[in-house]
């Protein structure tokens, strides 16, 4: 498929795991686009940051860790996790808390990733 | 382009959505967000001072009831409008 | 006919059928892309949208089924109805030969619903001009 012909995809999760299933989908989303080689990126909007909440061990109630998941993101090459400024403050989440390379958006930037993808995926 | 919110007035959907959305942008509202055009919701108002245009899905509203007590500024439209705001906004950003 | 340039469109379907009526609304909405001269050739159903797929669903007499608003697009319009294999299976639901692997007696999933790799949605992004998702609060 030629690079003109690609389709960018951006991926927006918003609910906190594991409270709900989606926010699995939305990771597994993400990976499959990726995988076939399509433009991704994920935004992680209101709710969706306490996904990046560190030090989750999910070994007790026996589901896989999705942090580890969103870690292992670069590896397969999703373009870049973005992450809601506001939302991120509010539930006390630092730069250092953040997977690598996670970028930092406020309002006027989520509204440019927005405008900037032919699909959005609201998870 | 085009958000469709599908939740009551309380749920935190709602704010996510009222801080992204534009004035250049159309909102649909779909089952329990239906509640968010009837008269008298302060939620409703925050949703039109965004200046975005607004919509209700008809028969979803028809059946919350709120068809007959739409705040002034809510449009109602049925599946083949839905299906021409689609046409008309190339993006659409589920809310719910 | 709503546009001269006929759309492609794929549907994303999150939202379960036994929660609220918005499976039913993502249905009426794929008739009416048809209708409207569009054209749909796959619905994705992922996650609880799986559900869907049911073939063992029973719904009141005086309510639509979901099942048959949705085979009905595949009848009448061969759109295809993918639903996500992972999501579908911790879901009880199987086509024949996942049936058959995990040594159960029939398919539990509707023989018009083919279960897939989210690598189908993938696909179907690729070629679409318009993605249009449906989900519902819990």
């Amino acid at each position: 498929m030629s690079a003109a012909a690609r389709k960018s995809v951006l991926v927006v999760t918003r609910h906190a795991q594991p409270g709900r299933s989606l926010a699995r989908a939305a990771l597994d989303t993400t990976l499959a686009t990726a995988a076939f080689d399509q433009p991704v990126n994920l935004l992680f909007l209101g709710a969706g940051v306490l996904q990046l909440i560190p030090h989750q061990d999910s070994s007790a109630v026996g589901v896989r860790n999705l942090r580890k998941v969103i870690d292992s993101m670069p590896l397969y090459d999703v373009e870049h996790c973005y992450v809601d400024t506001d939302a991120a403050q509010r539930h006390g989440l630092t730069t250092a808390d953040l997977p690598s390379g996670a970028i930092l958006v406020d309002v006027a930037a989520q509204r440019a990733l927005f405008d900037a993808h032919h699909h959005i995926l609201g998870f | 382009m085009l958000h469709t919110l599908n939740c009551s007035p309380e749920h935190p959907a709602l704010q996510d959505c009222l801080k992204l959305l534009r004035a250049e942008d159309a909102l649909l509202l779909l089952g329990d967000g239906v509640y968010l055009a009837l008269a008298q919701c302060s939620n409703g108002q925050a949703l039109q001072a965004t200046g975005a245009a607004l919509y209700v899905l008809e028969a979803d509203a028809r059946a919350a009831g709120v068809h007959a007590r739409l705040a002034l500024g809510f449009n109602v439209v049925d599946d083949a409008g839905f299906v021409a705001l689609t046409e008309r906004h190339a993006r659409q950003m589920a809310w719910y | 006919m709503g546009m001269a340039v006929a759309l492609n469109y794929c549907l994303l379907i999150m939202a379960a059928p036994a929660s609220g009526y918005t499976s039913l609304t993502a249905a009426r909405f794929g008739a009416a892309v048809i209708a409207q001269g569009h054209i749909l050739p796959r619905v994705f159903f992922l996650d609880g949208g799986t559900s869907n797929g049911l073939a063992t669903a029973i719904t009141a007499q005086d309510e639509k089924s979901p099942l048959t608003e949705w085979t009905q697009l595949a009848t009448a319009h061969g759109t295809e109805l993918v639903l996500c294999v992972s999501s579908a299976v911790k879901r009880g639901l199987l086509d024949s030969a996942e049936a058959q692997r995990h040594g159960f007696p029939a398919a539990t999933a509707h023989p018009q619903f083919a279960l897939g790799g989210l690598g189908l949605l993938v696909e179907a992004m690729q070629s679409a001009d318009r993605v249009i998702t449906f989900g519902a609060p819990e």
